[in-house]
C-alpha cells in the first residue's frame, strides 16, 4: 500500500500571500477560512474605501504627492495599483485653478489616516494568511495564547 | 434642481473627494478603531465565531485608552500653559 505524501506547504503559502496582497481576505479564502476571509475583506476594504472616498484618488494614491502614504497603501496591492492607474489618468490643474479632484484639510488628513491604516492592516492579514498556510490553519499568535493547547501535530515543525 | 442635489448627482465616488460635515472628524475615529479591533482579533481567532465578543472587548479597550491619552495630553497642555504664565 502506497502512502500519500503531504503536499508541500510552500506553494500554498506563496499563493495565499500573493492573493492576500491583491485582495484582502483572498488568501484566507484560498486556505478555506471563509468566515475569517469575509471579516478581513470587509474591515480592510471599509477602511481603505472610506479613505479613498474622502480623499479622492488623485492625491491620495500618488507617490509624487506623498511617498510614505503610498508605501503604506501598497499593503493592499490590488486597490492601490488600480487607484494609481486611475490617479494618473485624471487631468492636472494649474497652480491657480482649484482642482475638483484634490481634497484639503481636514478631509485630506482623515483620508490619509484611513488609507495608511487600511494598507498596514492588510500586512497583518497577509502575515496571518502565511502563518495559517504553514501551520494548517492556526492563527499567528495561537501558540502564544495557549501554550498548553493541544496543537495538531501538522501545525508544528 | 437645488445646488446640494446637483452637487450630489455630479459626485463620482473615489474621484471627487467627499466633504465631511463640521465636527465629523473626531467621530471618524470610531469606525477606524472598529476596523483595527476586528482585524487584530481576526489574526488571533481560529474561526470567525470567536470574533464578536473579543472584538467588542478590544474596541472598548482602544476607545478607552485613546480617551485617557487625550485627557492626559489635555492636562499636560493646560499645565504647560498655566506654568508658562507664571
Amino acid at each position: 500500500m502506497s502512502m500519500k505524501q503531504k503536499p508541500d506547504p510552500t506553494i500554498r503559502t506563496i499563493q495565499a500571500g500573493i492573493l492576500a496582497w491583491i485582495l484582502p481576505g483572498a488568501g484566507h479564502f484560498l486556505l478555506g477560512h471563509r468566515g475569517i476571509a469575509a471579516v478581513f475583506f470587509i474591515a480592510i476594504s471599509f477602511a481603505y474605501g472610506t479613505g479613498l472616498a474622502i480623499g479622492g484618488v488623485k492625491n491620495s494614491v500618488n507617490p509624487q504627492a506623498n511617498r510614505w502614504l503610498f508605501l503604506a497603501e501598497l499593503g493592499v496591492g490590488g486597490y492601490t495599483i488600480v487607484g494609481y492607474v486611475v490617479s494618473n489618468n485624471l487631468p492636472n490643474y494649474g497652480a491657480k485653478e482649484l482642482s475638483p479632484y484634490v481634497s484639503f484639510y481636514p478631509e485630506s488628513d482623515v483620508a490619509q489616516i484611513y488609507l495608511a491604516i487600511g494598507g498596514l492592516l492588510n500586512l497583518l492579514a497577509i502575515l496571518d494568511a502565511l502563518t495559517r498556510a504553514q501551520t494548517g490553519g492556526l492563527p499567528v499568535f495561537y501558540q502564544e495564547m495557549t501554550p498548553t493547547a493541544d496543537v495538531p501535530s501538522e501545525g508544528r515543525k | 434642481m437645488t445646488p446640494p442635489l446637483a452637487a450630489l448627482l455630479a459626485w463620482i465616488p473615489f474621484i471627487h473627494p467627499l466633504h465631511l460635515p463640521e465636527g465629523a472628524r473626531l467621530w471618524m475615529f470610531l469606525p477606524l478603531a472598529a476596523c483595527v479591533a476586528v482585524v487584530y482579533r481576526a489574526t488571533r481567532a481560529r474561526t470567525a465565531r470567536e470574533l464578536p465578543r473579543a472584538t467588542l472587548k478590544t474596541f472598548v479597550n482602544i476607545v478607552v485608552g485613546m480617551c485617557l491619552i487625550a485627557i492626559a495630553a489635555y492636562a499636560i497642555h493646560e499645565g504647560v500653559l498655566r506654568f508658562s504664565r507664571g
